[in-house]
């Protein structure tokens, strides 16, 4: 069931700190869309404070499973509420959960992979690629390791 | 004044440990300014507080001389764009300080290419705080644009529109 909306509904995804301050280095890409963001801690809060909707949901990584219900079950209200027509997302547990999310409500995905991961895709990032609309990198040499990858230069 | 700060998803003992032992050793004669998170170790020479809202870190960022910190990308982002120096100590999975060795490889790639100092251990940070003193950060920079281009076409062809958000989309047809 989708309803009728004026423009695309933006859904930007990513844990505090690095994932995302590299995400915000996008803004111009989604001037004019209707935007929300998903965050686990409220310290940057204040930071988002241009977008209209911020849902804080907490932190979680794969050595706490009962944090990553928590966070599951949070993430789950907001993506079902919401039902964006898009999720951009820079990482890591949480936004990775927004994808998989999202794309079960029909949400095209777009995840920027982020500049730490060197060597290798992040764990999220290699689950994301799968089910990903859009899916950039910012290390040139990793396009060689994973089909369906783009490198179009990095944010940092 | 130095500005030390670890992060907050995870404690990270082992650097502010051997911050403290560095400036009991007489490493540094300069004020720390330390946010430490969730960290037990409680620091014999410096006033640590574990969170900081972020106008006040913007401060202590700005205020500093130099930053010592874990090697997260929010603090290396920070430092560099502010032209401060960094020495940075890599958190280990091995010690349960991250969930994967992805500090060790960022760590590695930057201070190679002349953006950070780096310890990779507690024995190292000493004579690293004494580097940090004179070390000249190379500039990095940033190409966001093309990342940024290519989203932007992303969405506008999601949205029907070639020029950018249209105003009257009916997004029903989309799928």
């Amino acid at each position: 069931m989708k309803r009728k909306r004026d423009t695309l509904r933006v859904c930007l995804a990513a844990s505090a700190g690095g994932h995302i301050t590299q995400l915000l280095r996008l803004s111009e890409s989604w001037k004019g869309y209707e935007v929300f963001c998903v965050t686990t801690t409220a310290v940057v809060t204040k930071k988002l404070g241009d977008y209209a909707r911020v849902y804080v949901v907490g932190e979680c990584n794969r050595e706490h499973p009962l944090r990553v219900l928590r966070v599951l079950v949070k993430c789950m209200t907001v993506a079902f509420g919401e039902r964006p027509d898009v999720v951009i997302s820079t990482g890591a547990a949480a936004g990775c959960i927004m994808c998989f999310l999202c794309k079960l409500c029909g949400a095209k995905v777009i995840w920027l992979d982020s500049i730490t991961n060197v060597e290798k895709m992040s764990l999220s990032g290699r689950m994301v690629r799968r089910i990903a609309d859009l899916c950039l990198v910012q290390w040139p040499e990793l396009v060689e390791k994973y089909n369906g990858v783009e490198y179009k230069g990095s944010v940092i | 004044m130095i500005f030390l700060t670890v992060g907050t998803q995870f404690p990270f003992d082992r650097l502010v440990k051997a911050a403290d032992r560095a400036i009991e050793a007489g490493k540094l004669d300069e004020e720390i300014c330390a946010q430490v998170g969730d960290s037990s170790y409680r620091p014999r020479c410096f006033e640590a507080v574990s969170h900081m809202e972020k106008h006040l870190f913007d401060e202590c960022v700005h205020k500093a001389s130099a930053i010592i910190g874990h090697a997260g990308m929010g603090t290396i982002t920070t430092a560099l764009d502010q032209d401060k120096p960094l020495l940075v100590m890599p958190r280990l999975r091995k010690y349960r300080e991250a969930v994967n060795d992805h500090q060790l490889a960022i760590a590695r790639k930057f201070e190679k290419l002349g953006h950070i100092l780096v310890a990779y251990d507690a024995e190292e940070l000493p004579a690293k705080i004494e580097a940090l003193k004179s070390f000249v950060p190379r500039k990095r920079k940033a190409q966001p644009g093309q990342v940024t281009e290519r989203i932007s076409r992303f969405l506008d062809g999601l949205s029907g529109s070639e020029n950018g958000p249209t105003k009257s989309r009916d997004l029903s047809s989309m799928d």
